[in-house]
């Protein structure tokens, strides 16, 4: 007896080293590309660093410029708009393709396929330009507008509208979450939907009173996901106004803010100061989401 | 052969500790065998450039085929982005071109090789002795001026034709600012198929360079800060806003913002106002008309000296190893002086020197002669001293990009935009100083 346990405890000790050894690549990673810098970009963020010199400690300055740093609240302003606007309507509108795609279709990977694409290239600089030339002043939107006698609108230098066409493009990029509200459709027991139908429940009925409910741990992670993403959207407003987040700030996203602090003006030091700001206000936001999820989250194993 | 798992465990684990190792000493091939040198030489542009580049630096790997040259090419952006994290991590190329807006900040960071003239192998003798004087930083020749070009106003010769207009004569009064803006406001008002007499450039560096020298201001000054008042900027921003508001510009919308966007703009214009150097690509992208070049219209007082031609420079890393300095200094000079380096070079204006800038006549193209014809004459002009953009103000134009939109699209008043953005620049000298 002994000696099996002893022999047992001996090659799960030789497992944990294998383990550790195929983890190595990644905590080496984690280490050296995640957390050293982390670190340093904290320790950055309390100095007047120019990237060129050394840099110099300061104290809370850069915390305390935010304040009285007007574009720095635009950034922020924006990016809320951003996040408010598009994380809701991405998610409704993955949702709303995911329960129809989920009545069984002919044809359904294709479609999946097919809608999922825009999530694998929505990030993309490709995409970003595609869009510009889409909502340009000669663009495909304007030229059929024309095609009803409506004159060229300005998408992308009109400050009330450019931020509307990356909302639109980041609802484009409904992809991933719809697979996972997929996913989580098909794991609703088909027999709660029989009780219903028997009970009389129509089908709107049968989609708020079952699946939502149901599924409201998917709605939950897909809601974590897309706001911690969007929050940190940065190539479409640098591709599209150009890098500088016009016209007059209005698509100026807070990464591309901390960007051009960082990399035009040679600012590294607030910059660090405002990527830790948007990690703690990511983390609180998180958090949140986290506190207010027992109010509306259910999971299977609940009463 | 039998490997049991504790064996490929141990195998697999030493393979990667040895991957990891060598990829953590990749040595940089900058000194091969024992006379073999590489050099890695940075530089910006579109693709055209890097080919045209890359061919002529062929002729000096032929001629010194111990040498092999690195390029490290990208475009505007990235490469600035590129060159301030290499600056960060002491890797910048051994020999690098500087843009305008960092001549400064990379001195203040000490990353340009001093005394360039000491170096044996350079040779600067195509330049003046007052030429090399006036590239001095702080009295040291620590940079070179690869080319010179300068501020045009640039018109398409075939709308002219065929609207039967003609431009007033460059000699007269009438080549003013007042009296452009007269002339395209008129051509707008007859223009065939919608165009419009100028493309919205207020943005223009070198336009609004010569429009403030020619009021007796400089964009720089010599103490390190803005060189204009709210004066001269507002009288600038209010010469567009009058073009503007008579519908003689392209809307920013249709020029796809305050960065006028050529391919866009190209066909819907007469004129826009650029750099001189600009003539060959953008000519390219309208082949079917002709494109001309004029200096710029000039104030009937305007402050003596104000001509100017603007200088790209190129520079050898301070941190270059010493092993490779001759052959940097070879390479400089191949760049500066040798005829394979023409063609590349009117990509970004005249070459500085008078010599080689006939020489260069001989390979333009006929837009490129009109680019040479015009730095030529402007050569000729009396010119007083240029200040280089102060460390901290790689942001201006941004700013100025942010002030054009406040007074276009959001109806701010020119003279508190024209305060606003001072203040702004200002703000950001201060900030590194």
């Amino acid at each position: 007896m002994s000696v099996d346990v002893s022999s047992r405890r001996r090659k799960a000790a030789g497992q944990g080293k294998a383990a550790h050894v195929f983890l190595l690549p990644w905590l080496l990673g984690l280490v050296f590309i995640t957390a050293l810098p982390l670190v340093a970009s904290l320790y950055l963020s309390f100095t007047n660093y120019n990237l060129m010199s050394e840099p110099m400690f300061i104290g809370w300055d850069n915390f305390i410029r935010m304040v009285g740093d007007p574009r720095f609240m635009s950034a922020v302003a924006v990016t809320l708009r951003y996040v408010l606007i598009s994380v809701p309507l991405q998610l409704a509108f993955a949702l709303l393709l995911a329960v129809i795609l989920d009545r069984g279709l002919r044809g359904l990977s294709f479609y999946r396929g097919a809608f999922y694409l825009p999530s694998l290239l929505g990030a993309s600089v490709a995409v970003a330009i595609v869009w510009k030339e889409v909502f340009g002043h000669d663009g495909f939107v304007n030229q059929l507008l024309g095609l009803f006698g409506v004159e060229a609108v300005s998408w992308l230098q009109d400050p009330s509208r450019a931020l509307s066409t990356l909302i639109v493009l980041n609802v484009w990029t409904f992809g991933s979450p719809m697979i996972i509200f997929l996913a989580g459709l098909r794991q609703v027991p088909e027999e709660l939907y029989e009780a219903a139908k028997v009970d009389g429940a129509g089908q709107v009925r049968r989609f708020w009173n079952i699946t939502l409910p149901m599924i409201t741990p998917i709605v939950f992670f897909n809601l974590v996901l897309q706001t911690i993403g969007s929050f940190q959207s940065f190539t479409q407003a640098h591709v599209i106004s150009g890098g500088s987040g016009g016209p007059l700030d209005s698509t100026l996203f807070y990464t591309l803010y901390l960007y051009q602090q960082g990399f035009v003006g040679y600012k590294m030091g607030y910059a660090s100061a405002l990527a830790w700001v948007l990690l703690i206000f990511i983390g609180i936001v998180t958090a949140i989401h986290f506190l207010l999820a027992k109010y509306w989250v259910f999971y299977g194993d609940e009463n | 052969m039998n490997i049991d798992r504790r064996t490929f465990l141990a195998v697999s684990g030493l393979a990667g500790l040895g991957l990891g190792l060598a990829a953590c000493g990749v040595k940089q091939p900058s000194s091969g065998g024992s006379n073999d040198v590489s050099l890695r030489y940075g530089w910006w542009g579109n693709t055209i450039r890097q080919r045209t580049y890359e061919t002529a630096f062929e002729t000096f790997t032929t001629d010194h085929p111990h040498v092999t040259v690195q390029p490290e090419f990208a475009e505007y952006a990235a490469f600035q982005e590129r060159m301030t994290t290499q600056i960060a991590g002491r890797t910048a190329p051994d020999l690098f071109w500087i843009a305008s807006a960092q001549v400064l900040s990379y001195y203040k960071a000490g990353i340009y090789h001093d005394d360039l003239d000491k170096i044996e192998t350079l040779d600067l003798s195509n330049f003046t002795p007052e030429q090399l004087e006036s590239f001095k930083i702080d009295g040291k020749l620590n940079t070179v001026p690869l080319a010179v070009t300068a501020p045009v106003v640039r018109f398409n010769e075939t709308f002219l034709d065929e609207a039967g207009a003609t431009l007033p004569d460059e000699a007269s009064t009438g080549w003013s600012w007042d009296g452009l803006a007269e002339f395209l406001i008129d051509y707008t008002k007859d223009a065939p198929e919608g165009r419009v007499g100028i493309a919205h450039n207020a943005q223009q560096d070198l336009t609004f360079e010569s429009w403030l020298r020619q009021h007796g201001q400089q964009l720089w000054n010599e103490e390190g800060t803005v060189g204009f008042d709210a004066d001269g900027l507002g009288g600038w921003l209010e010469w567009w806003e009058k073009l503007r508001k008579a519908g003689a510009t392209l809307s920013l919308s249709e020029q796809e913002g305050p960065g006028m966007d050529w391919a866009l703009a190209g066909d819907k214009t007469l004129m826009t106002f650029g750099n001189a150097n600009h003539i060959a690509d953008h000519a390219k992208m309208f082949p079917d008309y002709t494109f001309q070049l004029r200096g710029m219209p000039v104030l009937p007082d305007a402050a003596a000296g104000y001509t100017f031609g603007f200088m790209n420079r190129l520079t050898i890393y301070s941190g270059i190893d010493p092993d490779l300095l001759a052959d940097a200094g070879r390479f400089l000079s191949f760049n500066l002086n040798h005829e394979a380096m023409l063609t590349p070079t009117l990509s970004l204006g005249a070459p500085v020197s008078g010599k080689q800038l006939e020489a260069a006549f001989d390979v333009a193209s006929a837009d490129e002669q009109k680019m040479l014809r015009i730095v030529q004459h402007n050569n000729a002009q009396e010119s007083k001293p240029r200040y280089e953009a102060p460390a901290g103000t790689g942001t201006w134009r941004d700013i100025m990009t942010r002030t054009i939109e406040e007074i276009v699209l959001g109806g701010m008043g020119v003279k508190e935009a024209s305060q606003k953005m001072i203040e702004g620049i200002q703000d950001e000298i201060a900030q590194v100083s």
